[in-house]
């Protein structure tokens, strides 16, 4: 499913990132790979705020929903 | 032998900081990724051993060595094609596992590197450890702890940095599993010759990830190309994935089992402070109402209060009352020539006082904006507004360069870098100058004071009147072929919010305020003394002789030959227009050339109220007319230098400096002619004119949108 449904404080993990452009390989380069642990801190109007790695990004709603997660 | 030292890393992983701490400069940091946009040199501090001088060198964050936006390929281009003699591989401690991915891409460069680990004093914070010796083992280059805010370690990684660039060992990079080596080196053979032999392996790295630059400059024949793209294909479907996500995975592989044994990670609370005021700053309701309270404040303090009570005193009392009086008391008892006592009191203590004395207004503004820029929240503003911006065609990106441009254009338009898509880039640099910059704030402060009586709506206004036309420009040019299409979605690393550091923001309001002073100190005074000149010197009864009457002067020739430009726009008198051309130098001028023309002559001869004359020669719309033209058109010489730089195209720069100008003009016409016909119930050529422009507007405005194919 989406990463959109996930709800903030919920930890899920990567199985692909859809599409083949260069936000696409941005976000592999900031960690957003197969397998990885992604968790939700927030929800806002605009996107969610995750937590990848040790790092945390702000991505827009329709970005999210590329990102498939289980 | 000079060696140059490279720092590269992540972006807001502290390069910036250790380059200041090494060299003595002053750069911009920021707590937010891509605060550096351009390469910077600069000599190391202290270092004068024998033959050997260090340069280093800052450049800008990157994620990996594919860029994605164009500062990311000034640091590409730097790293490939200028081949420092080492580099400083900056990583940020406390976010190990994804900075190490640019430094097992760095490795594979071959150029002799050194790691620090940066931010060790977060990373002891928070009763982490890290086992130096594996992961120089692991790495296989030294590695370094340093704080480049603390200024700890720095001594070391210098030496080490030396010593590797000395010994010009290159370095080696990790081995990926068997199976992904077998392909490479299958590549490597399908190319046989054709890699370049000193780093083979880079470049049959980057031919299976298919970068383009490099597949280009092989300059491989079809056929081969044909063989190898196939090749590639296949090992695709064995994987089940493409090309460079199969790297990707690899190197994030490497990484995982290289932290395992090297990094003791303690637990870390899953809800950290900064999670929990991004919950409260970027909540769905109360965002936009806090992001609107906190710019009401800077502003309103800054330009309204603390800074205007500061600007007052300056203006009033030390200029008005103290140094004009006396200096121009001095200069007439020392017997100094009348023209001098004009030149000096008029010209110079007039023009350059006048600019002088928004300074403290200045310095409180600067000060606000660096405690935004380093707590963090820039980062958060971009997304909050990307929601918002994306409405009007533009990236939340965009805001940050119009943030930046509240205090200068320059590097605003210069910001506009991180930006990913051409279009919204040139549209953002295009649009940012519509943000009063610091040297627009005379320009207001003298209007509101002078024409509206302090009255407290005009400064706000002057900002309400940037956005509306940033937001307008925005929905009127995405309609255009232009710049169709829809902005990159949003991704974007938000950093853990700080206290910001009080030796940051010291040093970041003292190098921005003081090059306010150079500025005046230099740009402006020679501006005023030409100014001052063109206005005393004229033709009179047919000699050239000092005028007794302005009007006769040369300025006012000079005025008088564009002033019916602006005689639509309720300002066509050769002072006003004099005032705005000089503008175009600096903006400051528009001030120092009121400040020769009207300003503190009069004050020292009868005491009147500051700017007296001036409000006389405008009414409320005229006077609006030409603070909104100021603040429109096109910006000052420098940020069109940069408008041309950064656009790299001269078609592009005339488009961005026309539609600032007719923007301007039309919005001064319909502002002027539509108030004086309200008011007055005058009714002219001028009006029919102003009604057409704003219909034009409106249809611009709300005209279908353009489909894309
Ligand atoms: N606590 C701590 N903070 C640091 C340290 N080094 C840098 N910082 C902070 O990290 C933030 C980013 O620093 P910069 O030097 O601007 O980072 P940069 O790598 O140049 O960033 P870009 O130019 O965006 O690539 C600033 O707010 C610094 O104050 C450190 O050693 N310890
Ligand atoms: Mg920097």
């Amino acid at each position: 499913m989406p990463l959109t449904f996930t709800a903030a404080g919920k930890t899920v993990k990567i199985v692909k990132v859809k599409g083949k452009d260069d936000t696409v390989r941005f976000l592999q380069n900031l960690g957003f790979v197969e397998g990885e642990p992604v968790a939700v801190i927030s929800e806002n109007a605009g996107g969610l705020i995750v937590r990848i790695k040790d790092g945390r990004v702000a991505i827009s709603k329709e970005m999210a929903c590329r990102i498939l997660v289980a | 032998m000079n060696i140059r030292i490279a720092l590269a890393g992540n972006p807001n992983s502290g390069k910036t900081t250790l380059f200041n701490a090494l060299t003595g400069s002053n750069q911009y940091t920021g707590n937010w990724p891509g605060v550096t946009v351009e390469k910077k040199e600069g000599k190391l501090k202290g270092y004068g051993k024998g033959e050997t001088t260090v340069t280093v060198v800052d450049l800008p964050g990157i994620y990996s060595l594919s860029p994605y936006t164009l500062e990311e390929v000034v640091s590409r281009k730097y790293l490939l094609e200028e081949k420092p003699e080492a580099i400083v591989n900056i990583v940020d401690g406390t976010n190990l596992e994804r900075n190490l991915y640019l430094t097992t891409q760095l490795k594979e460069t071959g150029i002799p590197m050194v790691t620090a680990v940066n931010m060790m004093d977060l990373v002891r914070k928070n009763k982490e450890e890290l086992n130096l010796a594996q992961m120089e083992k692991d790495l296989g280059c030294p590695v370094v702890e340093i704080s480049a805010l603390k200024e700890e370690g720095i001594d070391r990684l210098i030496e080490t940095a030396v010593s590797v660039a000395k010994k010009a060992e290159p370095s080696h990079r990790l081995v990926f599993d068997e199976k992904l080596e077998s392909v490479i080196s299958a590549i490597e053979k399908k190319l046989g010759g054709l890699l370049p032999q000193n780093n083979p392996d880079w470049y049959a790295i980057k031919v299976f990830e298919r970068d383009e630059k490099v597949v280009e400059q092989l300059c491989l024949t079809a056929s081969l190309k044909q063989e190898i793209d196939a090749y590639i294909s296949s090992v695709e479907k064995e994987y089940d994935d493409d090309s460079e996500s199969i790297i990707t995975s690899a190197r994030y592989h490497q990484i995982e089992t290289m932290i395992h044994d090297c990094y003791v990670k303690r637990n870390r609370q899953s809800d950290s402070i900064s999670d929990r005021i991004d919950r409260v700053v970027t909540n769905r309701i109360l965002a936009l109402p806090i992001f609107a309270l906190v710019m009401f404040l800077v502003y309103y303090v800054s330009v309204t209060t603390v800074g205007s009570i500061l600007t007052d005193f300056v203006n009033d009392t030390l200029f008005g009352e103290w140094i004009l009086p006396s200096a121009s008391a001095a200069l007439e008892s020392i017997g100094c020539a009348e023209w001098l006592n004009g030149l000096v009191v008029e010209g110079i203590i007039g023009g350059v006082g006048a600019v002088l004395g928004f300074v403290p207004q200045i310095f409180v503004l600067y000060l606000f904006l660096a405690v935004l820029e380093d707590c963090g929240y820039m980062a958060r503003i971009a997304f909050i507004m990307d929601r918002i911006f994306r409405r009007f065609g533009l990236s939340g990106k965009s805001f940050i360069p119009m943030l930046i441009g509240t205090g200068c254009g320059v590097p605003a338009i210069m910001a506009s870098r991180t930006i990913e898509q051409d279009r919204d880039r040139r549209m953002t640099i295009m649009t940012t100058t519509f943000i009063p910059c610091s040297a627009k704030l005379p320009i207001i402060a003298l209007i509101a004071g002078a024409l509206f009586d302090g009255a407290a709506w005009v400064a706000p206004s002057a900002y309400f009147t940037g956005i509306v036309a940033i937001v307008t420009s925005g929905i009127i040019l995405k309609k255009t072929r232009l710049f169709a299409g829809d902005p990159s979605p949003f991704v974007m690393e938000l950093p853990d919010y700080h206290i910001p550091s009080v030796k940051n923001v010291f040093h970041s309001v003292w190098e921005r305020g003081s090059s306010f002073v150079k500025k005046a100190g230099t740009i402006i005074l020679l501006s005023t003394i030409i100014v001052w000149f063109m206005q005393a010197f004229g033709f009179e009864n047919g000699v050239f002789t000092m005028v007794e009457d302005m009007n006769n002067s040369i300025l006012a020739m000079a005025g008088n030959c564009i002033a019916w430009i602006f005689t639509p726009l309720g300002w066509g008198d050769w002072k006003a227009a004099a005032a705005a051309v000089t503008g175009l130098v600096a903006k400051e001028n528009v001030v120092g050339t009121f400040g020769v023309l009207y300003g503190f002559g009069e004050v020292a001869e009868d005491g009147m109220e500051l700017w007296g004359t001036l409000s006389s020669e405008f009414t409320a719309f005229s006077g609006f007319s030409f603070l909104v033209f100021n603040l429109l058109c096109a910006p000052c010489f420098a940020a069109m230098g940069a408008i041309a730089r950064e656009m790299n195209s001269a078609m592009w720069f005339w488009i961005a400096i026309g539609y600032q100008t007719l923007l301007a003009y039309a919005c001064s016409l319909c502002i002027y002619q539509v108030g004086t016909w309200i008011t007055t119930g005058v009714f002219t050529l001028g009006t029919v004119i102003a009604g057409i422009a704003i219909i034009g507007f409106i249809y611009l405005l709300i005209r279908p949108e353009r489909k894309v194919a």
